[in-house]
């Protein structure tokens, strides 16, 4: 058995976990921190040219070994599991909550209110866009108010972007650009200037943030220890408190399934399934439900957003395939008046090659070869395509859940967890409103525009996923405090995305990392 | 060559070459059970030049035709059977490793133009006139099933189609089609994105 001992563990090694390693370096130099994870590192920037290869001329996996044959879940969105986690993949995209979504008690008398002050949780958005290193332009909204500047100037409007606003604004609607985790200055937190490559979710040139950057550099320096491929498959509570006293662990190549970490305190930083899942797992005499659990809402409220998206036949020229990720945003409607029935949702713009491409019939059926179907297909482009979506604010029922799943296990048996999504009752009455909503929002972008709007379709599963662990200042209806500190067991921190009690209207992952940079700054004071 | 086969009349060689693609499938199983995938021959180069001629857009030129067809074989030769394609976003399950080689269920479908040509009194497909080819890769892509689209990377099911895939896939027939040089995928500086993308041919 290898015994550890540090002042503080983390387990897990994603995004949230690099943000509470790197902070927990500069505020307590002197505590031992080492990060747990079951997954790989895949430090291999210098492939990453030849994996973006693969991926673009043959479909092959684009992180190659970055996730664990036998540790799954049902209902999870990706499988990633390495050293970075979901965050090796991501967009980049930056966008921050409102101070709607904290307070929806409050206005609007739905699902609960956050105990986090928004002007609080700002102060740490603005932390995590210098850590992250974000460029971004400024919302024109006054209500999207914001105590510094983005740390790096936006990403320029592509052509395609630059009409595409102007034809969206004719609707009325103001758009601007997303904000992203990607380099618009060389040298930003060491990494590369953005070379628009199209493959943001696997940056070849380094200009998107991954954590990958922030643990080599962190190790690098000798900050912190990293043990990856090794699972946490438990933790121990202390025999006479109700401390935590160890992670039991097992390496995944199997040369030792008995490995124990001591700390002061733990960090459970392994994202909105296997957090909730490793607490459930550690259910022992004292807490027969799991760790952290006496409220029995560990697995609860799982949260995340549902979407409305569609494309528009517009008639602009636009030239698809030069930096199609990057896209337009309005937050007009992140805010819904409390006297209208309630929809608060993103609005987002991209350029589509969708009906753009080369086919092999004509309309009529015709079989088309060489300069036929090149004529057909330049009479397509004369025209541009425009993808929408809207993230919409769905509330999750208390029945909204991850269990663990009794007939699934790894290979050294335990319960692999089952997610089911549930919104709650309110969500549900709304449903038909809230397709009404889009389908006319929608309907009126093309008709402002002179563009011919394609079918509506649902997203089918809850994107940017959260909760499971919920924050609150009732100890009967959540798992831990607004640090992130369970009210069950004083030194043992659950951070990011399982602690949010809503799942927001737009991308979560800026959000999940200013929770756990709120979280890191309690978690040194100890 | 026998004069009735120099004569054969088209209805009949249409006949002989469905019925040589319906007699592939128990070939093509036996292709499958072939860990490496055999290469194509350089008879089969030449024959995939004569189909290229037909479904590829002039513009390219014989030389740009050639280009394809060798970029083709290329990415046929470094194909890697069973490689890991990870998993999709919104999706708990792993995707299927890479099957096998789409180069296994070709020599068959290259026989059956090989066999039809000759029929056809032709030495080889190439050989045979274009109207004749051309009718030849027709009845090859109206027998495949689905509609308009062409494959994304090749799959084997269909040579021609593949082919066609392939290269109006790419990003220079992008570049072609829109008659400007996006070039899909490339990398380049954020400087200069507000601007349309270069006429093509310009420097």
């Amino acid at each position: 058995m290898a015994r550890y001992e540090a002042d503080v563990v983390v387990i897990g090694g994603g995004i949230t976990a690099a943000m509470v390693a790197e902070k927990l370096a500069e505020l307590r130099p002197s505590w031992s921190v080492i990060v747990v994870e079951a997954g790989k590192r895949v430090f291999d920037n210098e492939k990453r040219f030849e994996y973006r290869k693969r991926n673009l001329d043959y479909g092959e996996h684009i992180w190659p070994g970055d996730y664990i044959t036998d540790q799954a879940a049902r209902g999870v969105i990706s499988r990633a599991m390495a050293v970075g986690g979901s965050a090796l993949h991501w967009g980049g995209v930056c966008n921050r909550f409102s101070e709607e979504d904290t307070r929806l008690r409050s206005l609007y008398g739905l699902a609960v209110d956050w105990p986090i002050e928004w002007r609080d949780l700002e102060k740490f958005y603005c932390e995590a866009e210098r850590r992250v290193g974000v460029s971004g332009e400024a919302s024109p909204l006054p209500e999207d108010w914001r105590s510094e500047p983005y740390p790096m100037p936006a990403m320029p409007m592509t052509y395609n972007l630059l009409q595409i606003k102007s034809w969206g604004e004719q609707s009325g609607v103001k758009f601007w650009t997303t904000p992203q985790a990607k380099n618009t200055v060389a040298g930003y937190g060491g990494r590369n200037i953005c070379l628009r490559c199209n493959t943001c979710e696997i940056c070849p040139t380094g200009a998107r943030y991954s954590p990958d950057w922030t643990f080599k550099r962190l190790l690098a320096e000798k900050k912190i220890q990293l043990h990856d491929q090794t699972l946490v498959r438990k933790l121990v509570l202390d025999d006479k408190t109700t401390r935590i006293a160890a992670a039991q662990a097992a390496r995944e190549d199997g040369s030792d399934n008995d490995v124990e970490y001591r700390a002061r305190t733990f960090v459970l930083a392994s994202g909105y399934c296997w957090s909730p899942h490793l607490l459930l797992l550690s259910a022992n005499s004292r807490f027969p439900a799991g760790l952290a659990n006496s409220s029995d809402h560990v697995g609860r409220y799982m949260t995340g957003h549902l979407a409305y998206q569609t494309t528009i036949d517009v008639n602009l020229k636009l030239y698809p395939g030069m930096n199609e990720q990057h896209s337009l945003i309005s937050r007009q409607f992140f805010r819904c008046r409390t006297d209208q029935p309630y929809v608060r949702h993103d609005l987002r713009l991209w350029e589509s090659a969708g009906g753009r491409g080369p086919q092999l019939r004509d309309a009529a059926g015709k079989l088309l070869l060489g300069d036929e179907l090149i004529a057909d297909w330049r009479n397509r482009t004369t025209r541009g395509t425009v993808r929408v979506r809207g993230y919409f604010d769905v509330h999750p029922d208390k029945d909204s859940r991850l269990t663990l799943d009794s007939a699934t296990k790894n290979r050294w048996g335990d319960a692999l967890p089952a997610i089911r999504h549930q919104v709650d009752a309110a969500t549900r009455s709304r449903d038909a409103q809230t397709r009404e909503h889009f389908q006319t929002l929608f309907a009126s972008l093309a008709k402002a525009g002179d563009g011919r709007m394609g079918g509506m379709n649902a997203l089918n599963y809850q994107d940017h996923p959260g909760g499971g662990c919920r924050m609150g200042t009732d100890p009967a209806t959540s798992v831990v405090n607004s640090f992130g500190r369970t009210h069950d067991h004083e030194n043992l921190f659950v951070v990011g995305s399982p602690t949010i009690p809503t799942g927001g209207c737009t991308n979560g992952t800026l959000t999940f990392v200013a929770l756990a940079l709120r979280s890191t700054a309690e978690i040194a004071k100890n | 060559m026998l004069e009735s086969q120099k004569h054969m009349n088209r209805r009949t060689w249409l006949w002989s070459f469905v019925t040589a693609l319906l007699a592939a499938p128990l070939r093509r199983l036996r292709a499958f059970a072939r860990v490496q995938a055999p290469a194509l021959a350089s008879a089969d180069v030449a024959t995939l030049e004569s189909i290229a001629e037909i479904v590829l857009p002039s513009d390219l030129g014989v030389d740009g035709r050639k280009r394809v067809v060798v970029a083709f074989v290329t990415w046929i030769k470094d194909y890697k059977e069973g490689a890991d394609r990870g998993y999709g976003y919104g999706a708990s399950t792993l995707s299927a490793p890479a099957g096998p080689s789409p180069a296994g269920r070709y020599p068959d479908q290259l026989a059956a133009f090989e066999a039809t040509a000759r029929s056809k009194g032709a030495a080889s497909f190439a050989a045979l006139p274009a109207d004749v080819r051309r009718a030849q890769i027709e009845a090859s892509l109206g027998s495949m099933p689905g509609g308009a689209r062409l494959p994304a990377r090749p799959t084997g099911a269909n040579l021609i189609a593949d082919l066609m895939g392939f290269y109006f896939n790419s990003a220079d027939a992008w570049n072609l089609a829109y008659r400007a040089r996006i070039d899909r995928d490339s990398c380049r500086a954020l400087a200069g994105s507000e601007q349309p993308p270069a006429p093509l041919g310009s420097p």
